[in-house]
This record gives structure tokens, sequence and C-alpha cells, in this order.
């Protein structure tokens, strides 16, 4: 029988799923006010932040399966500014399709909850519920256009691989169950700790586990479906798709690596993190030069992401930890900020979003160009934006630990990734208007997003120290 | 106004100023030109208070601001500070913004509040790196002057303007980005010894003179660290042969864009060197002296030759920086007082006659949209108060006795002649060569025989141009006649400095 406290500190999830249901009746019932589902998704993603803000959170609950403290609040925050934000966008988004409809909202807030429910999750069989509960929302949101073919072809995709990776991590969990005989992470880090020996069943099954999270994240070598899901899901959901999964896998790994010491466990664990690390950014950045749809050119720039987080992942303890949330905070501003943008720009996924497109734009639209070129910049890491700060801090986590080839061969790439995302803002206000005007959305709603985004990332890389006193909190409750 | 808070009113009053920039509707475009000299001339203002409340005696950082926590977490501050030498390069920058806007009054007529807020927004940029206190303060202001920059290239530029904007953005990156992992180096060897994090200058100093210099360069921290920092410096100077971007920026730069860059921005290239190479790393430095020596002076010859035989005259007064700017970093590397004094001189002269040569060649071009020589030919008769302009900013850049560029490159030589007399000499043809390729420039555009009928109607300098101009000549004549005006504030900056 659940306790008064386990149920406070899932309320935040309880108020999402109500509100989801609000609206999957309303679809059904009353149609007439499918117009009133982007503001009622709104309304969800405060209330439930505000049962995050308000309601008293204390440490274990369910039995120790769950974990609500200072670090499931910061990320869920994050989780909630990304659906509030991807759901602000979506209004005008669908409206234009045609295609407003309840269920698309109850979808995305479905989302949100599993993905707040993994990041909460301290055992692995709630945190797989909240990785099923997440990934299949996001199988019918990426086929949502469903007489699209690239947003079928998304849907598929993401679809088989993700069931590969659920796959991955649910054998993995059987397996670290049969080596530690628990399946609670916190637990595994305890044993381990005592002195148990590192079976090659514990290692297998760690490593299927983060498999299954590298799959979510697109780390290479797993990064395969990125690419096609990111170019043919709606915009909205790429949007979205790009920043909750990986903030709430990164979470997961996160815990990983703080519980079990990682770092300390000896070189094969750094080696093989820091391939795949380096292995993402320099992939991702290189492959992402030659792209010329900006949707896709933004899946290989979040694989390269990805890959510089990672960083932080491995550095793990306090430095590392806090470096990954203030990554996770930074890189959901700055995206979503630049998919807003991307939003206005075609009617749906059946056209591409040539980077091209954009020329001359800077100068007849003149603030939403302003918001994307702050996000390009932000992305590169040029200061003085959000960006910036994340990189700053993983690069020094990883300086303080002596892993400077890790610092060194990041700041190398985000030299290399400079070049393409200079290339969205030359487009914008170098290049002249071409004859025939691509006819884009204008939408107050959709600027609204990009503003509110840009504003985060430049507030974020210029003042940070908020950021960093908050995520400092969160990550003390990792490292004990 | 608090005395205090005066550089934070330099530093940040032209940022101040672009926000004002934003209110003036867009097609006001005479207003939004007014509106932004006025700021200029503010700041200006501003900065001669530095003039008359800076103390020529005190060897540190003077007329400090509080040092307001940024990121106390990790002992990041907002504080600023000024001393000798850069009291007179934020004076130079100061002095150069109106000429830029005035330079750039018909010739940028597109966007033209967004081209005054780049510009204002540099103009902070460049001051906040010359008078930062904290290294991450410094490494941000330097990092802000990228985007601006760019935008000034790639937007108000010339037909390969992309290209060049996008050379010169990833150029300096290359450098800054690996100056960053040196900075948290140092700072998290400065925690490592004193157990207390602070990006502050001084704690980097005491840190950066306590890195071990090892046995090779690989295995010796202050040594890498040290290079770290001297790419990003070398990358913006820039020292041969890492002075490919410049020809470009400076060819595709509009004239405003060029005299900023010319005039200011390579100077916080040698600027770096003095302030964080010199002083952070001074084992580290001795054992690099050769080598900045050597390349300092191919860089004088180099750039000499190669100004030679450019057809272009822009392009020709941009290798010429490459020669300039070699006699800086020659009289740094020699080190004793009077080539480091003679090399901080030598900045702000470059920024004069280097600025005061792309506003002339600006606005020929301006008149006739060509900028090579061959398409000029005996003007002299035509715009004779330009060709008088022209000679004077010329001799200026050759070094002629009485005017500002021989104190320099006398100082430098005099003072490198003492250490190493090679480098001296082999430095002294590059003066040789300077002389020949700007005064058969000067030939060929003024006095050869009157070539092509275009330029009959060629019309003199206005008003406005000789407003421009006179500033530049004010101070080429000044350093020139009387140059202990503007060696004394500096002596005692400069003898504090080379103690370490």
């Amino acid at each position: 029988m659940p306790t008064q406290s386990d149920l406070l500190a899932v309320a935040p999830e309880l108020v999402l799923i109500a509100g989801a249901g609000v609206l999957l009746i309303l679809d059904a019932f009353l149609p007439k006010l499918r117009r009133i589902a982007s503001e009622l998704t709104l309304l969800t993603a405060v209330g439930a932040a505000w049962a995050l803000l308000a309601l008293p959170h204390q440490g274990l609950v369910w039995s120790g399966m769950m974990r609500a403290d200072t670090l499931f609040v910061l990320v869920s925050l994050c989780l909630l500014v990304a659906l509030f934000l991807c759901a602000w966008m979506a209004g005008p988004y669908l409206h234009r399709a045609g295609k407003e409809t309840g269920e698309f909202y109850a979808l995305l807030i479905f989302a949100t909850a599993g993905a707040m429910i993994m990041a909460g999750s301290i055992d692995l069989l709630p945190l797989f519920l909240g990785l099923e509960l997440l990934s299949i929302a996001l199988y019918v949101l990426n086929a949502f256009f469903k007489d699209i073919d690239v947003s079928l072809e998304a849907g598929l995709k993401y679809f088989i691989v993700g069931a590969f990776a659920a796959a991955f991590t649910a054998y993995g969990i059987a397996l670290l169950y049969g080596a530690t005989a628990t399946t609670n992470i916190e637990a595994m880090g305890r044993i381990l700790a005592a002195g148990a020996t590192v079976t090659p069943i514990l290692i297998v099954g760690f490593a299927m586990v983060a498999g299954g999270m590298a799959f979510k994240l697109a780390l290479f070598p797993f990064h395969g479906w990125a690419p096609d899901v990111y170019q043919g899901s709606p915009t909205p959901v790429t949007a979205f798709l790009s920043v909750v999964p990986k903030a709430a896998a990164l979470i997961v790994l996160l815990r990983f690596a703080t519980s079990f010491d990682l770092l300390h466990m000896g070189h094969s664990w750094i080696w093989a993190a820091g391939i795949v690390a380096v292995g993402s950014q320099t992939l991702g950045n290189i492959v992402a030069i030659v792209q010329r749809d900006i949707k896709r050119m933004l899946a290989y720039s979040g694989i390269a992401h990805m890959g510089y987080a990672m960083i932080g992942v491995i550095v793990a303890g306090t430095a590392g930890s806090t470096a990954v949330l203030i990554y996770i905070a930074a890189y959901t501003v700055m995206n979503i900020g630049a998919f807003s943008v991307i939003a206005l720009m075609s009617e749906n996924e059946a056209e591409p979003h040539l980077i091209s497109d954009l020329a001359g734009q800077g100068w007849s639209r003149p603030l939403t160009s302003l918001a994307l070129a702050i996000c390009m910049f932000s992305l590169a890491g040029v200061p003085p934006f959000a960006g910036f700060a994340a990189k700053f801090f993983v690069f020094r986590s990883a300086v303080d630990q002596g892993l400077i080839w890790l610092a060194v061969l990041g700041v190398i790439n985000s030299l290399i990734s400079a070049f393409y995302y200079l290339r969205v803002v030359y487009t914008l206000y170098m290049r002249p208007l071409p004859r025939r005007v691509p006819d884009f959305l204008s939408s107050r709603a959709i600027g609204a997003v990009a503003g509110v985004s840009a504003a985060l990332v430049v507030l974020i890389g210029l003042y940070p120290t908020w950021l960093l006193s908050a995520a400092h909190a969160a990550a003390r409750f990792l490292v004990r | 106004m608090h005395i205090e808070h005066l550089l934070t009113f330099v530093t940040l009053g032209p940022a101040a100023g672009a926000l004002i920039l934003t209110l003036i509707p867009g097609r006001l475009e005479r207003i939004q030109r007014w509106a932004a000299l006025l700021i200029s001339l503010v700041e200006f203002a501003l900065s001669t208070l530095l003039w008359v409340n800076f103390n020529p005696d005190v060897a540190g950082f003077q007329l400090q601001t509080a040092k307001i926590p940024w990121i106390p977490q990790l002992g990041i501050s907002y504080h600023l500070g000024i001393d000798g030498i850069s009291l007179l390069l934020v004076l130079l920058t100061t002095l150069l913004i109106p000429v830029v806007i005035l330079a750039s009054w018909h010739s940028i007529s597109e966007h033209v509040k967004a081209f005054h807020m780049s510009l204002l927004m540099l103009t902070t940029a460049m001051i906040g790196a010359f008078l930062a206190l904290d290294v991450f303060l410094f490494y941000i202001f330097w990092e802000l002057m990228l985007i601006p920059m760019y935008f000034i290239i790639g937007v108000w530029g010339g037909p390969r303007r992309i290209y060049a904007a996008v050379k010169f953005f990833i150029y300096t990156m290359v450098g800054s980005v690996l100056m960053l992992v040196g900075i948290l180096y140092l700072a998290w060897f400065s925690h490592a010894q004193s157990h207390v994090w602070s990006f502050a200058y001084s704690d980097l100093l005491r840190a950066g003179h306590q890195l071990p210099m090892g046995h090779s360069f690989f295995s010796s921290p202050q040594m890498l660290v040290f290079a770290a920092f001297a790419l990003a410096f070398a990358i913006k100077v820039p020292m041969f042969p890492f002075h490919t971007w410049l020809p470009d920026a400076h060819t595709e730069a509009p004239t405003g864009g060029s005299i900023i860059l010319a005039g200011v921005l390579l100077k916080l290239g040698t600027y770096g060197f003095l302030r964080y190479n010199r002083v952070l790393f001074p084992a580290a430095w001795h054992a690099f002296v050769p080598l900045i020596l050597t390349l300092a002076v191919i860089g004088i010859l180099y750039g000499a030759w190669v100004a030679l035989v450019q057809p272009d005259m822009k392009r020709l007064v941009a290798y010429s920086s490459v020669s300039h700017l070699g006699f800086v970093m020659l009289g740094l590397a020699a080190g004793t007082i009077a080539s480091t004094q003679g090399a901080v001189l030598q900045m702000v002269n470059h920024g004069l006659s280097t600025g005061a040569l792309f506003l002339l060649v600006g606005v020929l071009y301006e008149r006739r949209h060509t900028r090579m020589i061959a398409d000029f030919g005996g003007i002299a008769k035509v715009v004779p108060v330009y060709t008088g302009l022209f000679l004077l900013v010329t001799l200026s850049s050759i070094g002629l006795p009485g005017l500002n560029g021989f104190v320099g490159e006398f100082l430098i030589l005099a003072g490198t002649w003492h250490r190493y007399p090679v480098a001296a000499i082999l430095a002294a043809f590059g003066l040789i060569f300077g002389a020949i390729y700007m005064l058969w420039m000067v030939q060929r555009v003024f006095w050869n025989p009157f070539a092509h009928k275009e330029n009959v109607s060629l019309k003199d300098v206005n008003l406005r141009e000789v407003l421009a101009v006179a500033p530049l000549i004010i101070f080429i004549v000044w350093i020139g006649v009387h140059p202990t005006t503007f060696l004394s504030p500096m002596e005692a900056a400069v003898r504090s400095l080379l103690m370490h």
C-alpha cells in the first residue's frame, strides 16, 4: 500500500497523467475543444511544475525504488520546460497541418511522465517502466503524420531500433539481477563497494543497459537511427525527442557511474566510454558539415553534443554530475529554441528543411532569426551563451580529474562544429533573399517559444551561477 | 560618478550604447549614425578621464573596480584594472571608434543600425579584454570579439566576404579553444597549490610561475600551457606562419572593419603575449625567446617582400601589418626596457598609421570602386590634399624621424641590439624594404604619368574625411615630436612587468 509520501513524491507525474487523461476524453467527446488542447497542455505542465516545487519531497519513496530529491526536481523541471515549449510550438504547427488532436498532446505528456519516472528511479524495474512509457508514446508521435512517408518511416525506424534497445536493457537488467541479486542501482553499488568480485555477467549486464541508454542518446556507434527520425518526425516532436529521452538516459548513466564509481574501476571503462564520447563528437561533427537539411544537421549535432555530455558522465563525481546537469539544462533550451524556428519553415515533413531556404531571413524576420542565430552560436559553444557555460563545466571537470586528453579532443571537436553552425548564421544574414521567398509560417506563439528559449540561453550563458548552485546541490544527492 | 566605476563605464558604455541604438526605428539611418557618433565621442571623453586620473608613478593596476563575484563557486569575478600599457591601448581604441564611424558614413548603406551595434559591441569586448583582471572574464571578452567582427566582415564586406568571415572566425577559434584548456589547467593547478578556486589574474600569475618546467616540451606543464596561450595570441597578431587569415579578412572587410581590425584587434595578440605569456610563464618565455625572435624576423622580412608585389593597395597594407607586428614581437622578445617600451608604443603607432592608411585607401575606393594600383597613376595633380595626407601617413608608416613610427622602431631596434644584434640587423633590413614597398606604391598611384581618364574627375577629400583622419594625424605628429607624453605613463608598468 503506497504511503502518503509515496504519492506526494509522484504527484507531478500524477498531475501529468490526469492532464493527459482529460485531453483524451475531450478529444473523444468534445472535439470542439481541440482548439485549446495546446493551452491545456501548457496548464498541465505548469501544474506539474507546481506540484514538483511546492509539495514536500523527502528521499527514498516507493520502498526504496525511487528517489525524490533535488536531482529529481531539477531534471524534472528541465523535462517540464521541454514539454511546455514543445506543446506551445505544436499548437500553430498542427493547426497549419490541419492535424489538431488531443491525443498528440496526451502522448507528449505521457512521454514526459515516462522520462520523469526514469529520472527518479534508482531501481531498474520502475526505470524500465518509465523507459517504455516514454518510448511507446514517442513511436506514435514520430509517425503522427501518418499520410506522409517520411513520418511513417521515422516512426518505424525509431520503433524497431527502440524495441532493440528496450530488449537490450531488459536483458541487461536480468543479468545484473543475476549477478547481484538486486535490481536497485544503489544497492548494487554498495555490494561492489563492499568488495564483491566483478563477474563477467555483471559487466555484460551493465554493458547491455548502458548500450540501451546509448541508443536513446544516439551515441556512436548506436546513432544510426537519428538523422532519419529527426528529419521525418513532426518538428515539435523532433524538438521533444532531441532533449527529453536524452536527459533521462543521461541521468540513468550518471546513476550507474556514481553508484558503481566507474571512474576508479579501472581503465577499461574510461577507454570504452571515452571512445564512445569522442567517437560521437567526431562522427557527429564531421558528418553534420555535409548536411543540407537543417533537421538532419541538428541530428548529427545532437550526436556530437551527447558526446560532450558523456565526458561529464565519465568524470562523474560531484563536478562531473554537476556539469552533466548544466549540460542538460543548456542543451534543452538551445535545441528547442533552434527547432522552434525550424517549425516555421515548412508545412510538413514531406518537404525538406534546407539550410539554403533561410537565405536573407535575418533581415526580413529579424527576431526569430536572431533567436536562431543565438541558438547556433550557443550550440557552437561561443560565449556568452549557455552552450559555452555547459562545455566549460564539462571540460573543467575533465581537466580537474587529469583527463586532459578528453578536454582537448572536446574543444577541437567544438571547433569543427563551428563550421556548420556558422553556415546557418551566414545563410541568415550574409546571403541575399532569393527571388522566390519560401513561404514560412508567421506565428506569435512559435516566435514566443524562440524568444523565451533564446532569452534563457543568454541568461544561462551570462549568469550561470544560479544553475550551478542548483546543479551542485542536486549532484550531491548522486554522490555520497 | 565614483572613480572606481570609471572603468566599468568605459567598458560597458559602448554595449549600453548599442542597446540604445536598438530603440531607434530602422528607417532613421541618419539619426542612427549621429547617435552612434555621439556615443563614441562620449566614450572617448570618458576614456580621457582615465588619462587624467591615471598615476604614472604606480606600476600595478590602478582605478580598479570592486571585485564583484560572478561565479563565486569557482572564484570567478568581475574585476577590471588598468596600467600604463592598457591605458595607451584603451585610448587608441576609443580614438579609433569615432574615426571608423566617420569613415563608414557613406560606405555603409545597408543595415546601418546593425553595423553600428556590432561596432559598439566589439568596442566593449576589446576594451574589456584589455582591462580584465580575471582570466575567465578576459576569455569571455576575448571570445566576444568574434561574433561582431564576423558580422562586420561577412555582412558589409566585399565579394568573398563569407569565405573571409568564416576563415577569420575559425582561425581565431582554433587558438582560443586551446587557450581555454590552458586556463582550466592553470586554474586547477592554482587550486591544487592553494586549495582555493580562483581565476583572478594575480592568483593565476602565482600559479603560472610555479608550474614545473620538466625536461622536454611534452613533459613540461609550463611549456604546454604557454603554448596553449601563445597559439591563441600568435594567430591574432598574426605571427608568421599563422598570418594567412589576415589578408583575406582585410581585403574583404569594409573600410571601417579593416581600421578596427588592424588598429585594435591585432594588438590584442601582442598585448596577450606581454600580459599573459611573458608575465605568467617567465621560464617558458625564456625558453621560447629564440623561436619568437626567429618568427618575428621572418614576419618582418616576409611581410615586406609579399607586400612589395601586391597589386591591390588594401592587400599591400594588410601584408605591411604582418611586417610591422613582427617589429612589435621582436621588441617584446628582446625583453629590454627600451625594446618593450618601443613595442608598446609601436602597437599604438601601427594602429594610428595603418588605421589612417586603410581609411585613405577606403576614400579612394569609395570614389573609383577599385583599389588596384594599376588603375591609378599621376593623380597627385587631381587630388592634392588627399595626396598630402597619404604621403604624411606613408612617411609615418615607414618611420621618418619626426613622426611616430620612427620612435617606436628606433626604441625596438636599439633595445634589441644590446641582446640580439643579428636579429636587430636583419630587422633593420625590414625598415628598408618597408620604405621601398610604400614609396613605390605612392609613386605608382600619385606621381607616374597620368594614365586613366576616369581619374580626371576624381574629387578631393571632403570635410568629413578630413575630420576622420585629423585625429590620427594629430597623434602621429604628437608621438613623433614629443614621445615622452606617451612613454612616461607606461614606464613604471613596463619596468615592473620585466621583473618577472
